[in-house]
């Protein structure tokens, strides 16, 4: 589903991916760790052509986004992202918010449009907000709309960035078992997230990155349990 | 006789053309606003050059001094009376300069309006495979317009007692009839305070109107 061929991202003289190689299958659920700065979040956004790679290949669901030739807006249909701090549009309610790209970027008829995007919110569990505004509903029921929003396109990968970071304890779990749900449902996901409950019981796989560089990866009960690697380790040490 | 009862159908003529002027170039400011402010942003470099120049000159000349270089200036070099009418030249082009001159201000206001809207809110509408335009157009500009709400309002005011500049450029309006009515009658005192007492009560309804505006969008849309 995503092939990832030795990736090159840098900010001016800042090199901030220094050659990422990987593969995601589909209906996999690949969790990425590693400490802050270690270019996690970066190689996310650019598997949604958020920032662009400086060198290397991408190819997602048989497009490849590197090639300047590649309809940018095609490739995103299929590649869901949700964000750390939510991004809901603050103008719009909450079933706007899931119906307006179906409805702007599809050209789905609006009643079809609000059709699914009440399936939607009810999946994530909030029937009944459909007519509030974003700033009315706690971080927990936000992320839920931005997944439920994201979900709307129909896409065949999601990306999450650090989904749970900027939530209050008490809603991280809401937002797990949405994403938990998913996975079930065989979503292709690729989740950057300090939740490492979520990553041994959820994910197939976790890649640890440090530096701009994959360290490790491997399925998450080997690599809690058993870390090759000094740096693997000592990041485990501390965070578990 | 009273000379303000007298001579008070001139006047409203006068106030009746201050506001089609008014009207005119609100308008026209916050199209070339808008149009000068996305040229401003973009990524195509002579774009933004075109629409910088265009900010600086304007704002960095006084609107008078303008007036007088198009309305009475350009036809000296040009012919453009014959192209647009004897008549006809001189209302266009001072509308128009009124327009670009206020526009120039406009443009930064929409500028700083757009430019305040959370980076996350463009990003959220690419990752849902908006392109540029849609982008702007249902996610940005919307968010953008709200908070350039009192500051458009300022300037919509500004307009308003900018076109008493167009009187001394030969231009029929209030201040310009006001001038014609106190040749004849010699009432200084009596029309400059009518006057003055009509672009307030125009503005001071506008600047009513726009909290009112302000205050349902608030209410309806947070």
């Amino acid at each position: 589903m995503i092939n990832v061929k030795d990736l090159h991202k840098s900010f001016g003289e800042n090199e901030i991916l220094k050659g990422i190689s990987t593969h995601v299958a589909e209906k996999e659920v690949v969790v990425v760790i590693g400490p802050s700065g270690s270019g996690k979040s970066t190689f996310l956004r650019c598997l949604n052509g958020l920032e662009t790679a400086t060198s290397g290949e991408i190819e997602i669901a048989g497009m490849v986004l590197t090639d300047p030739k590649t309809n940018i807006h095609m490739l995103r249909q299929h590649v869901g992202m949700v964000f750390q701090q939510f991004n809901l549009f603050r103008h719009l309610t909450i079933l706007e918010n899931v119906t307006i790209g179906p409805r702007k970027v599809k050209k789905v008829a609006l009643a079809e449009a609000n059709k699914v995007a009440r399936e939607l919110l009810a999946k994530v569990g909030l029937v009944g907000k459909e007519a509030s505004y974003p700033d009315e509903l706690s971080g927990g029921q936000q992320q839920r709309v931005a997944i439920a929003r994201s979900l709307a396109m129909g896409p065949n990968v999601m990306l999450f960035d650090e989904p749970t970071s900027a939530l209050d304890p008490e809603m991280v779990g809401e937002v797990l078992q949405v994403m938990k749900t998913l996975a079930i449902e065989g979503m292709t996901m690729v989740v950057v997230t300090h939740e490492m409950g979520f990553a041994r019981e959820v994910g197939h796989r976790v890649i640890f990155m440090d530096d701009g560089l994959i360290v490790e990866e491997g399925v998450p009960k080997a690599l809690f349990s058993d870390p090759q690697r000094d740096r693997t380790k000592s990041f485990l040490a501390k965070i578990l | 006789m009273d000379p303000i009862r007298q001579n008070l159908p001139v006047l409203l003529d006068g106030l009746r053309l201050t506001i089609q002027y008014s009207i005119v170039a609100i308008i026209l400011m916050v199209v070339i606003g808008l149009v000068a402010a996305l040229m401003r942003l973009s990524t195509v470099a002579p774009l933004r050059w075109i629409a910088t120049a265009y900010v600086e000159i304007f704002r960095s000349t006084p609107l008078l001094v303008q007036l007088f270089f198009i309305v009475l200036g350009l036809p000296a070099i040009l012919p453009v009376n014959q192209w647009f009418g004897q008549l006809t030249y001189p209302i266009l082009a001072a509308a128009l300069t009124l327009s670009l001159n206020e526009g120039a201000y406009v443009t930064e206001i929409i500028r700083a309006g757009i430019l305040g809207v959370d980076r996350g809110q463009k990003e959220a509408a690419q990752s849902i495979a908006m392109n540029g335009f849609q982008t702007m157009r249902y996610i940005v500009l919307p968010q953008a317009f709200k908070r350039m709400i009192p500051p458009l309002v300022n300037q919509a005011a500004q307009t308003i007692k900018d076109t008493s500049l167009l009187a001394p450029v030969g231009i029929a309006e209030l201040v310009y009839k006001g001038e014609i009515v106190i040749a004849e009658t010699f009432a200084s005192f009596a029309i400059w305070g009518l006057i003055a007492a009509l672009y307030f009560v125009l503005i001071f309804s506008l600047s009513k109107f726009a909290s009112y505006l302000e205050r349902r969008l608030q209410v309806d849309k947070r």
